[in-house]
């Protein structure tokens, strides 16, 4: 038994002993041990270094409000979780923690150089001091703040767990199971509603768990929690989560919990999962989070073994733990009494009990005198001594200027109590100032929700089960047995003899934030509590201002002259407490972060060995290159070929949108800036889509199938986009109009060929459908059979060849397209990619909507005036379309350039000046936009948005790039085959 | 094999708890007629189209899914095809309607088994309750980044639709999802 062990007291299991390691050390502990509660059982207080002065740091609290004892759990490789609560990690044997922010070790701290100057580090001093010469910021201050600060380390490798996440629903979520969240969760059982309770730690039960001398109605208060608990998981509907987290509450009482699986376990067979995020959607959320137990700030607070009152009460009645041998209690409220009589009883020695006030109630006064402690009124701790741990302190009375120095190696300190508002906060519950308490307590609900308890401002195990009772929809009044909570003080400075600018009196422990920094953000000027809080890092971070808030807030209100509650509390965020970011994730790791569409073509591009490139959340095969070669010669291979014979493309990612109903043409014409009355069931044509301010949406080759029908192509990416463009206007603008929109993206696979063979290939696989020439000239559709299944057929050309667009239902795709694959050995057929299709498509000067355009491009500046109806009444754009910017001269077009030297291909997105020599920054005239190597005309070719550009033709411009500047010829954007012979060739 | 939805689903997905197949080839069909129109529509056709949304009707090899004011999905067995494709041209003719065959933009999925909600409540936000989501519901809805179309054919079986290429997506969510079942 360890020497701070008090046998026969709290919940820890005494015959399962529990070996682990802290920094090194090994410990031994018991099962139901916390770390924090394993550590003080050894007589350990000291477990970190601050975030800024690297003081040494011990244990204040006992539950997830811990600001100080932040360790770095070490789980094996890859899997070290940093700033961990030690007071909710559950021991188990072969544990392994570490202490955080110190180098080389726990005691011996390099950093801590930066306590003995802290005078040069107060608040903002970052701010201040690094300021010159501004170079060093990058190279010198940062890093070195970086390095300095923050807490433990962050992981270097990715995570080798997996973690879990489902969406879970309920009538009554109760956050805290303690007495207010069990007989919440007792009575909303019994209306026969769904209910979850979720609480943080291993064992349900929140301060029953450790409540000594309660009675509940004529039951020990741990009698009545395992007789509520049986209650409970017998109820079919009632899910009691454990070591759950209840991290933020959204809208409409949408509340995150996080569920740790398996970090309590010591051997984990690998793809279990190790968290769990609910994401639970409550008809009410019952809050009863209970309350934090505030600390004092006074000179020296910080030194390891000075600790929440309630905390040692915690340790001592939950696992059985004496925090000390020799104990002095400084409080402002009566509760802290309860602790010292509960360590007092259990043979723990109190030197005295320092209470700032003058006068407490005879009963307290009573039961101090029977147990013979040292009392001490009106007065407070004005310092304490010891380097790694408490060894004493000095009692200062400052009505009679009496000095006492006592001996103790825990200092508890009570401050009064601070109800949770955490999760209420998130939800926007507003709250009010309650002078009684000095605290911000709940007021009007956001959502459909409650706080009851300790975190509404009930304290006692009474208040909390009956208003428990009561948001759970139940009557039951409880008659409870127990110490009164009592009243207390705030002060906003505590009496000292010592200068306060000599003092070092902590109030936000975790970022190193003093009085005199909350002080000095108010002398700087940082009068609204939002900015100090930003100033001095109070409240922020992992902490969240657990234990800190109110008394930041005290101190600052009196520093700026405001009452409390005109100064405000600042705003709470979630995650409550520290979230892994694999929690977040959950499932969505690797493969599963998002979805990556494939054709029905991809298998076999796959196994052709085809390099893929994303468009949107597609994979398209990008190339397919053969023996070795690069993307160079793969895509020059696979133009050529095309060109000389016959190429084979998989264009599945068109978007295709069904537009039918009698109106389908009215609606067309309103969409795009085309006319569509003029075109034939039968025939295709392309379409230029704008949006309202008249620039380039979107474009597409679209077939009308019949008078009441238009199957519609998009680009690949723009899909959704269009689609919901269309929507949207047919639902807002033209609910006129009786036509639908069906999108038919993936109901068709589509196979491009293209190149002078390609009839030939296809003719013996078509039924139906007269191919010749005449019959089935250039832009128009058929439907008939192609290889035994139903067809549209395309004949258009994305490459200025002899080509068809073969739609057919999607999971025939594969089929069709190894079938020609096959036949079209016979004519060297070369499957092709994107790229080359980019190629072949820039070499006829067709543009790529999001790479030729930019969203400021309109079919004037494209070149594609020809493309915008003259003779319609509207269309989506058209009144833009005469704006006078959009006609003014000067604006940048769509031009084609070809380089001096025709083997430079110039570099996409490259600017273009008209005079090289100009001093910087010279005047730019816009941007290449699309270049390539054309191995059909043996040089480069490349499209560009220029300045004036149509009036530029034939003269040359410069398009600076690393190293040189190169000369380029403005040309029209047609480079290959201008009159379009090559449509027609066999 | 000319019919090919690409998808394979392994032995992992038929577990006692939960178990998940590949629908066969369907015949689908996107329909959008006025709600004024939907009782001559339907006698003509013989089609039994829910008037209220997001609820469904299931014949012996027709299922009928009403997801808007206007808006109705027709899922029928495969050999249904050629004679449904007269019925609705037909009826296409005589009402002011659109429809769309959508047979092979979307892949189909049945879940069963006692935990085959809580599958579906690991992507899809909705309550799966019996009282909340009864038999034969149906709404599109979203399962983590893919839409689906979810109905429920029984207390402890549903059916997801999605398109296509949202397929293996989904399939590998439930791969992950059901380890931990």
């Amino acid at each position: 038994m360890s020497a701070f062990r008090k046998s026969g007291r709290g919940m820890v299991d005494a015959s399962k002993p529990v070996n682990f390691t802290f920094d090194g050390k090994a410990y031994q502990g018991l099962q139901g041990d916390t770390l924090a509660s394993a550590l003080l059982a050894n007589g350990v207080h000291l477990t970190g270094r601050s975030f800024k002065y690297h003081r040494p740091r011990g244990i204040v609290g006992a539950g997830s409000e811990e600001p100080n004892a932040l360790v770095a759990f070490d789980r094996g490789e890859g899997r070290v979780t940093p700033n961990v609560r030690a007071t909710t990690l559950e021991i188990f044997d072969g544990l392994k923690a570490e202490s955080q922010n110190r180098w080389p070790n726990l005691k011996t701290d390099i950093g801590g150089f930066n306590n003995i100057f802290s005078m040069f580090f107060p608040a903002g001093f970052y701010n201040k001091t690094f300021k010159w010469p501004a170079s060093f910021w990058d190279k010198v201050y940062e890093p070195f703040i970086r390095n300095m600060a923050g807490l433990g380390p962050a992981p270097k490798s990715s995570d080798p767990d997996v973690y879990a996440s489902v969406y879970g629903h309920c009538d009554v979520l109760i956050v805290g199971a303690g007495p207010a969240g069990i007989a919440a969760a007792v009575a909303a059982a019994k209306k026969d509603q769904r209910v979850i309770l979720v609480d943080e730690q291993a064992e349900p039960g929140g301060g029953l768990l450790s409540a000594q001398n309660v009675e509940i109605d004529g039951m020990a208060a741990q009698d009545w929690l395992t007789k509520s608990l049986t209650t409970l998981r017998k109820a079919d509907n009632v899910t009691v989560m454990l070591r759950s987290t209840a991290i933020g509450y959204y809208h409409d009482n949408f509340v995150a919990v996080n569920e740790r699986l398996t970090d309590h376990i010591p051997s984990v067979e690998p793809g279990r999962s190790r968290e769990k995020l609910h994401r639970i959607r409550a008809g009410k959320v019952i809050l009863a989070q209970g309350g934090i137990e505030r600390p004092l700030v006074f000179n020296g607070n910080d030194r390891p073994g000075v600790m929440l009152a309630s905390a040692a009460q915690t340790y001592l009645g939950q696992y059985g733990v004496a925090v000390g041998n020799e104990v002095v209690v400084f409080t402002s409220h009566d509760s802290a009494y309860q602790a010292a009589f509960e360590l007092a009883d259990a043979n723990i020695s109190i030197a005295a009990i320092v209470d700032i006030r003058d006068k407490i109630s005879g009963d307290l006064q009573q039961a101090v005198e029977a147990r013979a402690i040292d009392l001490i009124l009106g007065s407070s701790v004005s310092k304490t001594s010891g380097k790694l741990r408490i060894n004493g302190c000095e009692v200062y009375t400052a009505s009679s200027g009496k000095k006492q120095s006592f001996q103790c190696d825990a200092l508890l300190m009570s401050g009064g109590w601070t109800p949770s508002l955490h999760l209420w906060s998130h939800s926007k519950g507003g709250i009010k100032w309650d002078a009684d308490l000095a605290a911000y307590v709940p007021e009007q609900a956001n959502e459909n929700a409650v706080c009851v308890g300790a975190c509404n401002g009930n304290f006692g195990i009474e208040a909390a089960l009956n208003a428990g009772t009561k948001a759970g929809g139940g009557r039951k009044k409880f008659k409870v047995k127990e110490p009164e909570f009592g009243s207390g003080v705030v002060l906003d400075h505590l009496p000292n003899y010592i200068d306060s600018s000599k003092q070092k009196a902590f109030v936000d422990f975790q970022n190193d934030v003093t009085e005199k920094d909350i002080k000095l953000a108010v002398r700087e000027g940082f009068k609204s509590i939002e900015h100090v809080k930003r100033y001095t890092t109070n409240g922020m971070a992992t902490d969240q201002g657990k234990t800190s808030n109110l008394n930041a807030l005290e101190i600052a209100s009196k520093a700026v002259g405001k009452p409390i509650e005109k100064v405000g509390l600042t705003t709470f965020r979630p995650p409550y407490t520290p979230t892994t970011f694999g929690a977040l994730a959950g499932y969505r790791d690797g493969e599963l972060f998002d979805p990556t569409r494939k054709t029905a073509i991809d298998p076999w591009a796959e196994a052709q060995g085809a390099v893929f490139e994303p468009v949107g959340i597609w994979r398209r095969a990008w190339y397919f290159p053969k023996d070795g070669e690069d993307m160079h010669a793969a895509v020059a291979r696979e133009c050529k070929a095309t060109r000389d014979s016959l190429g084979i493309f998989d264009a599945s990612t068109l978007g295709k949108i069904e537009v039918v109903g009698p109106d389908a043409t009215k609606f067309m014409n309103l969409m795009y800036s085309n006319s569509w009355t003029t075109l034939k069931p039968g025939r295709c044509r392309y379409g230029l889509m704008l949006r309202e301010d008249g620039y380039i949406y979107d474009d597409g080759v679209v077939a009308r199938m019949a008078e009441d029908r238009y199957h519609v192509t998009t680009t690949s990416g723009g899909a959704p986009r269009v689609y919901r463009h269309m929507e949207d206007y047919l639902q807002t603008e033209f609910q006129h109009l009786d036509v639908w929109l069906t999108s038919t993206t993936e109901q068709w696979a589509v196979i491009a060929i293209n190149g002078p063979n390609a009839r030939k290939l296809i003719e013996p696989f078509v039924e139906g459908i007269d191919l010749s020439k005449d019959a089935f000239p250039h832009m128009a559709v058929r439907e008939g059979k192609i290889c035994g299944v139903p067809t549209r057929l395309f004949r258009v050309s994305f490459t200025g060849e002899l080509g068809f667009e073969i739609n057919i239902p999607s999971h025939y795709g594969r089929t069709v397209w190894e079938t020609l694959f096959e036949a079209g050995q016979s004519y060297e057929i070369c499957p092709y990619g994107t790229e080359t299709m980019h190629v072949l498509r820039a070499e006829k000067g067709f543009i790529i909507v999001g790479q030729d355009t930019d969203g400021t491009v309109t079919p004037h500046d494209a070149g594609m005036g020809w493309a915008v109806a003259k003779k319609k009444k509207d269309f989506v754009g058209m009144r833009s379309l005469k704006r006078s910017d959009l006609i003014a001269d000067g604006r940048k077009h769509l031009i084609g350039l070809l380089t001096d030297d025709p083997n430079v291909v110039l570099e996409e997105g490259a600017q273009i000046v008209a005079d090289p020599n100009q001093p910087i920054p010279m005047d730019m005239l816009g941007h290449v936009t699309s270049s390539y190597w054309s191995e059909s005309l043996g040089r480069s070719v490349a499209m560009a948005l220029v300045k004036d550009g149509f009036n530029r033709m034939d003269e040359t411009l410069h398009v600076p790039m690393p190293g040189t500047t190169h000369k380029a010829k403005v040309v029209k954007p047609v480079f290959y085959d201008p009159k379009g012979e090559r449509l027609n060739v066999v | 094999m000319l019919f090919d939805q690409a998808i394979d689903i392994p032995e992992t997905l038929k577990g006692d708890a939960v178990s998940v197949t590949l629908m066969e080839e369907r015949a689908r069909y996107n329909l959008r007629i006025k709600s004024t129109d939907l009782t001559e529509f339907k006698k003509l056709t013989g089609l039994k189209l829910p008037r209220k949304i997001n609820t469904s009707s299931a014949a012996k090899d027709v299922t009928c899914l009403c997801v808007g004011p206007d808006e109705w999905f027709v899922i029928a067995e495969a050999k249904s095809k050629a004679k449904l494709d007269k019925l609705l041209a037909k009826a296409s003719n005589k009402f002011v309607c659109s429809v769309t065959d959508i047979s092979h933009r979307n892949v189909g999925f049945e879940i069963t088994g006692a935990k085959a909600s809580r599958l579906i409540n690991v992507g899809c936000p909705l309550d799966m309750a019996i009282e909340a989501f009864p038999v034969g519901k149906v709404t599109r809805t979203i399962f983590e980044s893919a839409a689906i179309l979810l109905r429920r054919t029984g207390e402890e079986s549903f059916q997801i639709e999605c398109w296509r290429s949202f397929g293996p997506y989904l399939r590998d969510f439930f791969v992950r999802a059901s380890r931990d079942f």
